[in-house]
């Protein structure tokens, strides 16, 4: 169990790459943390600096307190698993597991005791003669999981462990790593490029894009008031709606192509004349009567998800693509026309060029 | 899917295999068969008359405390080339390993030493440590070694061991290197956090992981050193002083060609040829079954 504080963290790999600037955060003791974005933006770089296995180029690493950046991944007190698993594949999976406590130096009834309580846990018990490649991927994963679980660490560090497998098991799996965390009380920091898998695991997600930290919060925070366009359209799916426009005279319209008008029905807050993204999520347009803004959708496509339907299409007599998330079953034709509606408290408003939260 | 070729005609997967089968049967199987005719025969040494002795060029030889020298020596001239020829190779493929990027100079300059003829190899390693005019030896003398391969038995034999071993360095650092390279940094890694350092991760991750390469090395290195140095031992120390670098394959030419007793030197080449199935059934059995992980 341990704080982490991070400070103006960032990495550049020879050749001139820079993975990863400014990346500023305080975790706290028994944190659930996700660090999320696109494939490339530099979160593994961060995970692997925190572990050691990566050399900080600039900033500090507290970890409890104590500066870290010199000290050997040995020496750091966390645990890692990797994407690949990285079992040792001559070992069995008792051998996996007492690696790291024989390196250590522990008494064995320690690392017996160890041993049995993480595969209890685990449900690994069956397997503990076995070669990992007796195993299945789900199987592999626990493994990777329990090598960890016995070090004891301070930190736990997880390179997108669910990525290699099926999806049923993702969810299954995902659902253990929650109640394990709840368990053990340590501070988890977790890589995934899944946005639900964020979601549904975090307490708080730090969301990136190329190198640099674009939102730190809760779940909910990234959800209901994404500080940014990208984290806007990152979070959440069906992806948010965007429709661009320019602020009319009286700020309260939004001009769409130059022809299309739409009546905002209040004072918004951004210049006349100013460019900005109106961004609407799908499942927060719903019956037009009476809303703040009303829309019409003139319908390409429907995809029927037993619970909910999706109704995908453009805002009609523009290009702007459209899409609505209804609840239950319709029926809908393509080439037909919606009406739809939003209240004002669902609108996220962002400057185009900036892509920063206006409202 | 069907994936075998189905021929029509009868006659043509023969004629497509004749080559081969020729090429095994006129040079392998023949004159496989006819050292083991002759090792049976004492033969005049111009072949003129010859006389069907059974196994007694056989009984000979292991009465004959020569050639039992021979086989100890023999044994100890493979196993120190194997080893040191295999230990230098992984050392160096560990340094390659750690400058990926460099390692393709780097290899190619290592591979030369494989392009050398054994010939070559040998007569380059005699002028190095010739006790009058070789540098190697001059520096040696400088350190207060007497370093004289033509009277000391010990120290000629130590000769062609490093000869042989250095033109097999280069094959097995390119095996090394290709294993070291298979090996995920991720589990290093993962062993790094696991509170090893880079000695233990070496012997308990790394060195386990080559097994397979290493097993395979042993036996190529050994049949190697048995059988293929014949050119370089000739070329170097002609077997002696004495004796003392005379391995079985050197003996078997001396027995033959110096000696003209034919049917000793036959019966020789067959008991080689039984260590050479023997290793080879060894290493198919061992590298598919016992050495895998
Ligand atoms: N060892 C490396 N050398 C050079 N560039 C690297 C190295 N590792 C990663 N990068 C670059 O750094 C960026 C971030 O990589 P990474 O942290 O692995 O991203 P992510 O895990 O978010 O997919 C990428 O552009 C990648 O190409
Ligand atoms: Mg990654």
């Amino acid at each position: 169990m341990a704080t982490l504080s991070i400070k103006s963290l960032g990495k550049t790999y020879p050749g001139n790459v820079t993975a990863v600037q400014d990346v500023d955060v305080e975790i706290a003791d028994g944190e659930f943390i996700v660090l999320v974005g696109p494939s490339g933006c530099g979160k593994s770089t961060i995970l692997r600096m925190i572990a050691g296995l990566e050399a900080i180029t600039t900033g500090d690493l507290h970890i409890d307190g104590e500066r870290v950046n010199d000290r050997e991944p040995g020496d750091r007190n966390i645990a890692m698993v990797f994407q690949n698993y990285a079992l040792y594949p001559h070992m069995s999976v008792r051998k996996n597991m007492e690696y790291g406590l024989k390196n250590e130096g522990l008494p064995k009834p320690e690392i017996a005791k160890r041993i049995e309580e993480a595969s209890r846990t685990l449900r690994l018990e069956e397997y503990l003669d076995r070669k990992p490649r007796q195993l299945s991927g789900g199987q592999r994963q626990r493994v990777a999981m329990g090598r960890a679980i016995v070090r004891d660490p301070k930190v736990f560090l997880f390179d997108e462990p669910l990525s290699n497998l099926d999806a049923k098991l993702r969810t299954q799996l995902r659902a253990e790593l929650k109640a394990l965390h709840h368990r053990l009380g340590a501070t988890f920091i977790y890589v995934t490029h899944d946005q639900v898998e964020a979601m549904s695991l975090a307490d708080r997600i730090i969301i990136m894009n190329a190198g640099r930290v674009e939102q730190i919060g809760t779940p909910m925070d990234l959800y209901l008031r994404p500080a940014t366009r990208f984290v806007a359209d990152f979070i959440g799916s069906p992806a948010m709606n965007f429709i661009e426009g320019t602020v009319g005279e009286d700020r309260r319209s939004l001009a769409i192509n130059g022809t299309q008008v739409l009546n905002m029905g209040q004072e918004l807050p951004a210049r006349a004349g100013a460019q900005v993204a109106m961004g609407m999520r799908p499942e927060h347009l719903g019956d037009a009567g009476g809303a703040d803004i009303q829309v019409s959708l003139q319908v390409s496509f429907v995809e029927q998800l037993g619970a909910d339907t999706v109704v995908h299409g453009n805002l009609s007599g523009g290009a702007q693509p459209l899409a609505v998330r209804l609840h239950g079953v319709h029926a809908s034709e393509p080439g037909s026309e919606i009406a739809l509606g939003c209240g004002m408290g669902h609108v996220h408003l962002f400057d185009t060029a900036t892509g920063a939260r206006l409202n | 899917m069907q994936k075998r070729v189905v021929f029509r005609s009868r006659l043509l997967p023969y004629l497509l295999v004749l080559p081969q089968i020729a090429i095994t049967v006129i040079f392998f199987f023949w004159p496989s068969y006819q050292a083991i005719e002759s090792s049976f025969f004492i033969e005049d040494a111009f072949g003129f008359s010859r006389e069907w002795v059974g196994l007694q060029n056989y009984f000979e030889l292991f009465d004959d405390p020569g050639y039992l020298k021979s086989f100890r020596t023999t044994l100890i001239f493979g196993v120190s080339v194997a080893f040191l020829a295999m230990s230098i190779a992984l050392g160096l493929a560990v340094a390659a390993n750690r400058v990926v990027k460099a390692a393709t100079g780097y290899r190619t300059l290592l591979i030369w030493p494989y392009a050398v003829a054994p010939a070559l190899a040998g007569v380059m390693w005699y002028f190095m440590m010739n006790p009058s005019l070789g540098i190697v030896a001059y520096w040696l003398r400088s350190l207060g070694v007497d370093w004289n391969h033509y009277l000391n038995g010990d120290q000629a034999l130590l000769l062609v061991i490093v000869a042989a071993a250095w033109k097999q360095i280069s094959y097995n650092f390119l095996f090394f290197l290709a294993g070291l390279q298979s090996i995920p940094k991720s589990m290093l890694e993962a062993a790094a956090i696991d509170r090893a350092g880079p000695v233990r991760r070496f012997w308990t991750i790394v060195f386990p992981l080559l097994t397979p390469t290493t097993f395979f090395l042993l036996v190529v290195n050994l049949v190697y050193a048995f059988f293929d140095t014949f050119s370089l031992i000739h070329a170097t120390t002609e077997g002696g002083p004495v004796d003392a670098t005379s391995v079985l394959v050197f003996r078997v030419y001396n027995t033959g060609f110096i000696g003209q007793d034919y049917g000793s030197s036959a019966a020789q080449s067959v008991i080689l040829m039984a260590l050479v199935i023997g290793m080879t059934f060894v290493q198919f059995r061992y590298v598919e079954r016992k050495v895998q992980y």
